[in-house]
């Protein structure tokens, strides 16, 4: 019973040991800010990452992501804070939800459905060319006999 | 076994379906308004602050306006659509001057304290303003550039975002259908 204790105390500290995150250096906070600042867009450059501007707003925004960085907070939860003050327009990288699906699956889409029509396309036009094999044709049955007989008929009739 | 003529393939209505389709989509894309982002933080409880006073620097808190509706104006000196709409936020807050239920507070953004006062002797003043150093309120309330004003209900909830300058139908569209009736306790949405 004793060493059962022993075992469930020593889990819980190493649990708490390992919750209980270590600060981080100069140089692992300048590199999650970089990773985090570079999936940010700035709000008012066009087409630049957070990272990547030096608009007044984006280093702001450089600066809040830092705070938050050293506050302990990660990646996704900065990201979650910028997207509900701006909206996914602030992330460089639309999250795959809602209608943000088209922007993800849309061209995958197209391009299956694009394939298919071209492979039928080339299906058609592959077997509009190759004559069949005289094994393949169907044996003629009674009104197929017929149909000749009849359309030779008129056949010579208009010759005549 | 006879097949129609002109017999009509799932395909070949799925897929003028589909073109139309993003057609429409590419059409919104290119005539929409580019500027126009949907405002997320509409109806979302208002970020809370503390900042200075631009004059005497002492702290002004959001928060303890709780129970009042509150129009936050976003400016710099250095915005000339800031300075167009300035004569309306003067005739906004001294419409309500006399009303204890509205208050009207400006802040003042990426601009230098002496220039923003300059601007304000210049174009004149009537309503309380705080400085934001550090960019932090403007990020908590997610703007792109001045002017932008919010509209903060008395139980503290951002109920209007208006993007660009504050004049004609914008200027009579606030008075009438959102600062009116949130001063009744009216709701906004319907």
């Amino acid at each position: 019973m004793v060493k059962m204790v022993l075992i469930g105390l020593a889990f819980i500290f190493i649990a708490c040991d390992f919750s209980i995150a270590a600060p981080l250096s100069e140089e692992q906070i300048q590199k999650e800010v970089r990773e985090i600042s570079k999936t940010l867009r700035c709000a008012v450059c066009q087409s630049e990452s957070v990272w990547e501007s030096n608009a007044e707003l984006a280093l702001q925004m450089r600066a809040i992501v830092r705070e938050r960085v050293i506050a302990g907070e990660s990646g996704d939860e900065i990201r979650a804070y910028f997207i509900s003050r701006y909206g996914d327009f602030i992330v460089l990288k639309p999250r795959v939800r809602g209608i943000n699906h088209i922007i993800w699956f849309g061209p995958f889409i197209l391009l299956g459905v694009a394939g298919f029509l071209i492979y039928r396309r080339i299906r058609g036009w592959i077997a509009e060319r190759t004559p069949t094999a005289p094994s393949e044709i169907a044996p003629i049955d009674d009104a197929g006999r017929e149909k000749i007989a009849k359309a030779l008929q008129s056949y010579n009739a208009g010759e005549k | 076994m006879n097949t129609a003529p002109f017999a009509i393939k799932t395909w070949q209505v799925f897929l003028p379906l589909v073109i139309v389709c993003l057609l429409v989509v590419f059409y919104h894309g290119l005539y929409g308004n580019p500027s126009y982002i949907p405002p997320v933080i509409v109806n979302t409880p208002a970020p809370d602050f503390i900042a200075p006073e631009l004059y005497e620097g002492k702290a002004v808190r959001l928060l303890d306006y709780k129970g009042k509706v509150v129009m936050l104006n976003f400016w710099a000196s250095w915005c000339r659509e800031c300075a167009l709409e300035h004569p309306s936020l003067l005739e906004i807050n001294q419409r309500y001057a006399n009303d204890p239920r509205f208050v009207m507070l400006g802040v003042n953004y990426q601009d230098k304290e002496n220039l923003a006062k300059e601007y304000l002797e210049q174009h004149g003043n009537n309503f309380q303003h705080v400085r934001d150093f550090s960019g932090k309120i403007s990020i908590d309330y997610g703007i792109y550039g001045v002017p932008e004003t919010f509209v903060i209900d008395q139980q503290g909830m951002i109920r209007h975002k208006s993007i660009g300058p504050i004049l004609g139908e914008t200027y009579t569209n606030l008075i009438k259908e959102v600062i009116e009736p949130l001063l009744k306790g009216e709701s906004l949405n319907g």
